[in-house]
């Protein structure tokens, strides 16, 4: 077995790569460009300004709202309708969720109906909800909840389904209770899987926020958005998309420190 | 008795304005398209299209038919379509302001004496007691956008009668249509083709006429984009020459009704190709005739009218503050009033 050459040629390490790293900055640099781009070329004239608003105009649009306290005045009435809504969707969605997880009846009923509201297009039922729940608050914590229901439902029974069988096996040969199984082993092992689920969801509510406010609403990010469009006044447009960004970037953000804080016992 | 003179003044003013135009010659068969809601207010169009108005000037002309009149003003600014007639709200004056729109003609205008837009109430809110526009303070008053030309009808009649009205956008006619039913919203204002046969129904009232509160005013305007109003003006006047022919025969038919019964009839037959094509001729008959309100002769823009108009949205902050009337019209192709 001994090959003299063998121990002479050395192998090159070939391990590493593949694994993503922190590397810090440089979405921010690619944003800054992009930016940078739109704005040279709407002043030096080859974006026209039919096509996009300049950075710097949307920037001071933003400054407008920000000094009339307009955007308060928008923002509060967003993000109660947002915290409402999606808080009524999530808790109920991961309570129901569970319970399908859990019990083989109730997910041989509820499973058919949830993939058959998944798919519906909210925005379809907003006239509906209208006269179901009134035009004001209402109709739009319903649409809302219910846009983020569903996906907190797929996800949440997925979870319990993933939770490690060995884990729950063990916890019975240890003599725990059926209560006690699921507090101390199913819902922690489920919580990762609830809480990615929870960024779809959260996204979808703000989505849904824009749709939720076309009826009715007089204040909003979603109003205004609307009504900029329909005033063709791109830079309000825009100062009402970059709103909505930062709204997603903010949720995101949030449940990243809620997953480092509940899920530290991961290793 | 001024308005009579008025109009006969301006029927003639409208006349001699086409005339010159008329005996240019006929572009060679250039192509156009039109954007056009399924309204009796776009009448002129169809009826200049059906009768050979828009052939005899050369113009070859595609129907473009949209639901609302915002996007047809973005079709315009996009090229997709090169003239239109629809309301002046804020996005036609926010896409003139950058350069892509013109208003070259008026088209439909409120005048006292033909039924023109109607203010209408929930029943609800009627048998409330609510059964004069003055009654509507505080209200729910529906509209499409901010900005459309309901928001403006619904300001104008608050401000006359002093009082404030809650604005619910609702984005699109149909949607403020069920709310007002169901009694979400309390008031709205509509043409008169809609308004009766809704009034009829008994689920909503009319109580007022939006001619009290708002008298000559410009409904809808004729815009083109603003290359075409500048560098093509044989066509962009060809256009409205022929537009003007249609209108005049509309008014004969319809609004004035001096052209006689046939006439009327066989104007509401033409109509009813475009407007209300779903319904049997008999159910649509009504709501064409009812829907009639004039259709400026030689398409005479109403400038007073349009700058009230402009410097409304201006007051309420929907537009930027430094756009002018000489940014939004061209008054080069048309009489004004």
């Amino acid at each position: 077995m001994s090959d003299p050459n063998a121990a002479t040629t050395p192998v090159p390490f070939r391990g590493g790569g593949f694994k993503p790293e922190r590397i810090r900055f440089v979405g921010l640099a690619v944003f800054l460009a992009l930016v940078a781009i739109a704005e040279w070329g709407t002043r030096a004239g080859w974006i026209s300004n039919l096509t996009l608003p300049r950075p710097s105009d949307v920037l001071s649009t933003f400054r407008d709202l920000y000094d009339t306290g307009l955007l308060w005045k928008h923002l509060i009435p967003s993000l109660t309708r947002l915290a409402v809504g999606s808080v009524l969707g999530v808790t109920i969605g991961i309570g129901v969720g569970v319970i399908i997880g859990l019990f083989s009846m109730v997910r041989a009923g509820l499973v058919p109906l949830v993939a058959a509201l998944f798919p519906i297009p909210k925005i379809a039922l907003l006239p509906l909800f209208v006269i179901w729940f009134g035009i004001d608050e209402g109709s739009k914590y319903a649409l809302i909840a219910l846009g983020t229901f569903t996906p907190t439902v797929v996800a949440t029974y997925g979870a319990v389904d993933n939770v490690d069988r060995t884990l729950i096996r063990m916890g019975q040969s240890f003599g725990l209770s059926w209560w006690s199984i699921v507090r101390k082993i199913v819902l922690p092992g489920a919580l990762p899987g609830i809480l990615s689920g929870l960024r779809i969801s959260l996204a979808i509510g703000i989505i849904l926020l824009v749709a939720a406010e076309m009826l009715g609403a007089q204040y909003g990010i979603g109003a205004y958005i609307l009504e900029a469009g329909s005033l063709y006044d791109l830079e309000r447009l825009f100062a009402g998309v970059v709103i909505l960004s930062a709204l997603g970037v903010l949720t995101s953000a949030v449940i990243g420190w809620v997953e480092k804080r509940m899920l530290a016992w991961r290793i | 008795m001024t308005h009579l003179t008025r109009r006969g003044a301006m029927a003639l003013l409208g006349g001699a304005a086409a005339l010159p135009v008329l005996g240019t010659p006929a572009l060679a068969n250039t192509k156009v398209t039109v954007g056009a809601l399924a309204f009796t207010s776009h009448a002129a169009s169809f009826v200049a299209y059906e009768r050979g108005y828009f052939a005899e000037a050369g113009l070859e002309v595609d129907f473009k038919f949209f639901q609302a009149a915002q996007p047809m003003a973005v079709a315009i600014a996009s090229g997709d379509a090169d003239f239109g007639v629809t309301a002046i709200s804020g996005g036609l004056i926010s896409l003139a302001e950058k350069g892509a729109t013109k208003v070259i003609g008026g088209a439909l205008s409120e005048e006292k004496g033909i039924d023109g837009q109607k203010i209408l109430v929930s029943d609800a809110a009627y048998q409330a007691g609510i059964t004069t526009p003055k009654l509507l303070d505080g209200k729910k008053f529906g509209i499409t956008q901010s900005g459309s030309s309901f928001h403006y009808m619904g300001a104008k009649m608050a401000a006359a009668e002093g009082i404030d009205l809650n604005y619910i956008p609702l984005q699109k006619v149909p949607a403020v249509i069920g709310a007002l039913k169901s009694g979400q919203i309390d008031a709205w204002a509509i043409v008169p083709h809609i308004a009766k046969p809704l009034a009829g129904s008994g689920a909503v009232h009319i109580i007022g006429d939006v001619a009290d509160y708002i008298p000559d005013y410009q409904v809808t305007s004729v815009f083109t984009s603003a290359n075409n109003a500048a560098n093509e003006r044989a066509k962009s006047a060809a256009f409205l020459a022929a537009f003007a022919k249609g209108a005049a025969d509309f008014n004969a038919a319809l609004v004035d009704k001096t052209a006689g019964d046939d006439a009327a009839e066989e104007m509401v037959k033409l109509v009813h190709k475009y407007v209300y094509a779903d319904r049997p001729y008999d159910k649509a008959k009504p709501g064409i005739v009812n829907g009639a309100m004039r259709i400026n002769a030689g398409a005479a823009l109403n400038t007073t009218s349009v700058k009230d108009q402009l410097d409304w949205f201006i007051a309420e902050g929907l537009i930027k503050g430094h756009i002018t009337m000489e940014t939004l019209v061209d008054p080069s192709y048309v009489e004004t009033m």
